[in-house]
Order: C-alpha cells, then structure tokens, then sequence
C-alpha cells in the first residue's frame, strides 16, 4: 500500500504542477513507466483475485479467459441488473448461439365494485368480479433468444388464475398455462423480417406495444377493445408475417403484411391447431414515426377473415383500425380506433361494431417524477344486428388513476372507475394494482 | 490486517486523477464520438439516424453486418449526454424502453452495458458492428469516428456534447 503511494504520489503532483503548462519529454516519460508499473500491480491484483475466486464458481459459469486491459479491470464489478443490463463477458466478441434471456412479469391486484347485477361480457383480466378481494395477476414469462445474428427465438407464457378451480371431474387446475407468443424470427435487413408463429395481432397499438406484464402498461388493465380473453378484435394471429421500416424521407414508415389461420369457432380464441375453414385470414399494418415528432406514432391496420362461430351465422368480418400516439411520458396520449363489420355470408344484415379509447397521462415532474397521473375514456357500441359479437357489451368507462414507480422494476397503481353498460345501472369501482418485473 | 480490498479502490482513484488531470488540458470537456471499426460502410449519420440506432430502429449497417450497442453504465457522462439529447429519456423510462422493446419482440437484447471508455474501446474493436459512445479524447487510432451531421467532435455543430 505504502509503495503504491510512493509511486503514485509523484505522478499526482507532477500533473498537478503541469497546469497551464505543456509537459516535457522527461516527465512524459516518467508518467508512462510510472503508468506502466501500476499497469503490472494491477494486473497482478486481479490475477490473484481471480485465483482467489476460481475455485467457488462452477464450470458452467466461469468466463472463458481473455486478455483485457488493465484499465478495463480497474472498473467496479458490474452490478446485477435486469437482463437488458447485461454486462459484457470476456467472450462477448464471439457470442454464442443460443442466447437465451429469460424476463418474467407479474402483477396482484385489488377490485371492488358497487354493481348490485353480474357484469357480463367483460374479460377476466377487467376485474370486474361480483365480489370485491383480491386477485392474482398473469404470471408471465419471456423468452428471446438468438440463435444466430439474423435468426430469433421470442416466447411468453402465462399463468393465469382460474375462477372454476376445484370445480367440475376431473376438477380444474388453479391455473391455466397458455403460450401466448411464440415467434421464430428472420431478420434479412431492417427493410425486411420475416416471422413465423403465434402473435399479438399487429392492428392496432395497444396490442402490440403493451403485452402480458401489466408493468408496462401505464394503467391496471387494458381497454376492453383489446383486452386478453375478449373478443372485439382477434388478440392472437398464427401464422406468417413479414414487417420492417423505411425511413421513407424520415417519415419512418414501419410495415405489417400478414397471413394465417383466423379467429376459432370460439371468436376469442385464435386458430391454434389449424383454420376453421380453408380462408385464411391476413392483415395489412402500417405506422410512422416522423423524425421531426420524437414520439409520435400514427398508424392504421386492416383486417380481414372469413368467421364460422359457434351459434352465429358465418360471416365474412373487415376490421378497419387508426391510432395515434405520443408515448413520451410528459405527457403520454394514447388514442385508437376500431371499427368492425360483419357481412354474414348467406344473407343477414351487415352490422358495424365501434370501439375507441383515448388515454392521457402525465409524468410528474421535479420530486415527483416517481408519480403518473392517468386518465382513460373508452366506449364500445355493438348493434344488436351483431349477433355475431352478441356477448360484447356496449358501454363507456371513465378511468382514473395513478402509477407510482416503487423502483424501476415495480409499480403501484390505483384506479377508479365508472361504467355506463347499456341495461345496467351505472356502478363505481376501485382497483389497486403492484405490478413488477423480474 | 492490511485490507485488500482497498488497494484497488485508492490505486484506481489516484490513477484515475492522474488520467484526468492529463486528460483535461489536453483535451478540455471532450464531447462524445461514436466510434465503430474501419470494416463498417458507414462514414456520417444524420442525428435521426444516429437515434435510429441507439434506439435499436435501424440494427442493421449493411445486410450482412448487424449493429451491436454498447453503452456505458448508469452514472457515466457518455450515458447522460446520450439520455438528454439522443433518448431524450430518464434513466428510469431507459430501462423500461428497453424490456419493452425486447418484450415486444423487436428486439432480442438490450444494449450491452459497459462499465468504461477502455472496455467499450475494446468491445468495439472486437466486435463487428459495434458501435460506442466514448469521450473523443480517448479514442484509438483503430477505431473510426463517426461523422454527426456531417460534423465531428470538437466542431461547433457537434450535437454529443
């Protein structure tokens, strides 16, 4: 220790006296052997912190040796992060395939309504149960992996609460286990990727940027247009999807074109172990994001499927969609609109079905920067000519709310809400939220 | 009993004194270039562009060469330049960018972290399509910076600064 001073002290007054002036050859020189020696004791510390340290680790994670300099390894050690932090490896210039990174997310929530009737046609995950208590959110897990610098794996699974468990014989399980992604990915350039799997399906925002960790969303649950388990635009899409991005003048246009098997005989449902019929659905999507308007995203998406649902006439559906949003947090507005038609194949009315929801949020700022107000409206209106979309309620919904970020992995939320649903009389609810990733 | 541990730390300090010192009336407050290896076919990006890459948009320099980022850990100057004017993000809303990016499946990793200006020389030497974000004083022969709107660190209209 003492020797270290010896040798550094000099160097620290020499440059200390070297202010405002330019430094000789000789003194150059002196700071470079003196550099050099600390260079060797470094070395040689973390040579023997390394001996130290081999022993406990196992074979399957002890970094391959490389050479690095000894100003690299006078750096703190990294500190754990999440797996977006990763830090780089001695052998991060020859990456290995696969590289599997495993992200998980889940959330518990709290609900209480004063509805006095059952609320129908509402997903699960709108919490919207006859009694208040609490409820276990999705249990998500992430999967990305590259398998080369061009080819990705990316799946997510859930585990999601049953209402019936313990009910019927054989007695349901407590959860249900879904994959709700699974995408094999080509990445030829930016301009094109070409996709196979099962997808949120790409028409319209909300679907695509916000998945099952309810962290990410800056609200409890999703507007209903959209939500998990619901039916008013098909959530999930199997099949095939090429997408990529033009700058098209800085305009940067990003594109969807997709193919593959349509909603099930149970509309919510995708076509999961193949097509109900020998029409395949597909979908064109389209957004920009202007350079000029850092954070703006405007979009619209067209779909189109031919449906044979269970209990309803068979039907050729147009879903026709727009969004706007500007997803920086000062403020965040969120905007979208759906609109859907059912021609019924053998004769029947063509009925239109709409939904819209725009959400407002705001990032406090200064010391409250940990603080986001939010406030949603959203409205839904199906034509009692839609049989098809019979079980849909027509409703609008105030929401109102706040997001408090405990950390950068965790947040609480508390909302409230008021619904208007046609034949129900207006009811009120709370929701508390602690969503996490992990 | 001599503690071990503290060796390092006060070694690195005074090293790092050293190294500042000597730095700082060579150099002054260095911006920050964007350094890649020779062998990638890019000589200038527009500020757009440069943001397209950070953000993970464009993550291609040509069909065959993918972009890998590094960016330095929380707390370094690098990475606070590049939050306030490329990201124009918190750290916070950073780290979530990133999860939901890769969530989303646009992406199949973050950026890589790194812990200093020698390292991330390092990766980006060693890497192909590396690109980094280091103080323009400490740049390597080796590496090629990139031109920013046509500008490079030292000039006026440099935007990393």
């Amino acid at each position: 220790m003492k020797r270290i001073f010896q040798i550094v002290s000099p160097v620290v007054l020499l440059t200390s006296c070297a202010f405002g002036q330019s430094l000789d050859p000789a003194t150059r020189e002196l700071i470079q052997s003196l550099l050099v020696r600390i260079d060797g004791l470094e070395r040689r510390v973390a040579e023997l912190e390394q001996e130290k340290t081999a022993p406990q680790a196992s074979p399957a994670t002890l970094p391959n040796p490389a050479p690095r300099s000894a100003a690299a390894l006078e750096q703190p050690a990294p500190q754990p992060g999440h797996d977006h932090d990763q830090a780089p490896v001695p052998e991060a210039a020859q990456p290995s395939y696969p590289l599997l990174k495993i992200t998980g997310f889940s959330d518990l929530n709290f609900a209480a309504n004063d509805s006095h009737v059952p609320v129908t046609g509402f997903s699960q995950q709108t919490y919207l149960q006859s009694h208040s208590g609490f409820a276990e959110g999705q249990f998500a897990l992430h999967f990305s992996s590259a398998l080369s610098s061009k080819v990705s794996v990316f799946g997510e699974l859930t585990l999601t609460a049953r209402p019936d468990a313990g009910t019927g014989s054989p007695a349901a399980p407590g959860f249900n286990a879904e994959v709700e992604r699974i995408i094999v990915r080509y990445d030829l350039n930016d301009y094109f990727k070409l996709s196979f799997g099962r997808y949120h399906t790409p028409i319209n925002y909300w679907n695509t940027a916000f998945h099952h960790g309810a962290w990410l969303q800056t609200t409890i649950s999703r507007p209903e247009m959209t939500q998990f388990g619901g039916s008013f635009i098909p959530v999930h899409f199997v099949g095939a999807l090429a997408e990529g991005a033009i700058p098209a003048g800085g305009l940067n246009l990003n594109y969807d074109f997709g193919v593959g098997n349509g909603r099930g005989q149970v509309i919510s449902r995708d076509g999961d172990f193949g097509d109900v019929n020998n029409n395949r659905a597909w979908l064109v999507n389209a957004f920009v994001k202007p350079d000029a308007l850092f954070g703006l995203q405007a979009g619209g998406s067209v779909y189109r499927d031919k449906l044979n649902p269970l209990g309803g006439p068979v039907a050729r559906e147009w879903i026709r969609s727009a969004h706007i949003v500007w997803n920086r947090e000062t403020p965040e507005f969120i905007g979208e609109f759906a609109d859907v038609t059912h021609e019924p194949v053998f004769g029947g009315v063509t009925s239109h079905s709409q939904a819209f929801y725009t959400q407002f949020a705001y990032r406090l700022p200064f010391n409250a920067k940990k603080w986001k107000p939010y406030y949603r409206f959203e409205y839904m209106h199906i034509p009692f000519s839609d049989t098809i979309f019979k079980s849909v309620p027509s409703f609008n919904a105030s929401t109102a709310g706040v997001r408090y970020d405990i950390t950068n992995f965790a947040a609480f939320k508390f909302e409230y809400r008021h619904y208007d649903i046609r034949k129900v009389p207006e009811f009120n609810g709370f929701f508390a939220q602690t969503s996490f990733t992990f | 009993m001599r503690n071990k541990k503290s060796i390092p730390s006060r070694r690195t300090l005074l090293a790092g004194l050293c190294f500042g010192i000597s730095r700082s009336f060579a150099a002054g407050q260095s911006d920050i270039a964007v350094v890649v290896r020779p062998d990638v076919p890019v000589d200038n990006l527009s500020f757009a562009d440069l943001r397209r890459v950070l953000m993970g948009d464009r993550q291609f320099w040509a069909s065959n060469l993918k972009v890998t980022l590094l960016v330095r850990g929380p707390g370094a100057r690098e990475r606070d330049v590049l939050l306030k004017s490329v990201y124009q993000m918190s750290e916070a809303q950073f780290r979530q960018y990133w999860i939901a990016k890769v969530f989303r499946a646009e992406a199949a990793s973050g950026p890589r972290i790194i812990y200093s200006n020698e390292m991330a020389i390092e990766l980006a030497e060693a890497v192909p399509g590396a690109v980094a974000c280091v103080d323009a004083g400490e740049v390597p022969k080796g590496l090629k910076v990139l031109k920013i709107n046509g500008t490079l660190p030292g000039e006026k209209a440099y935007p990393l600064r």
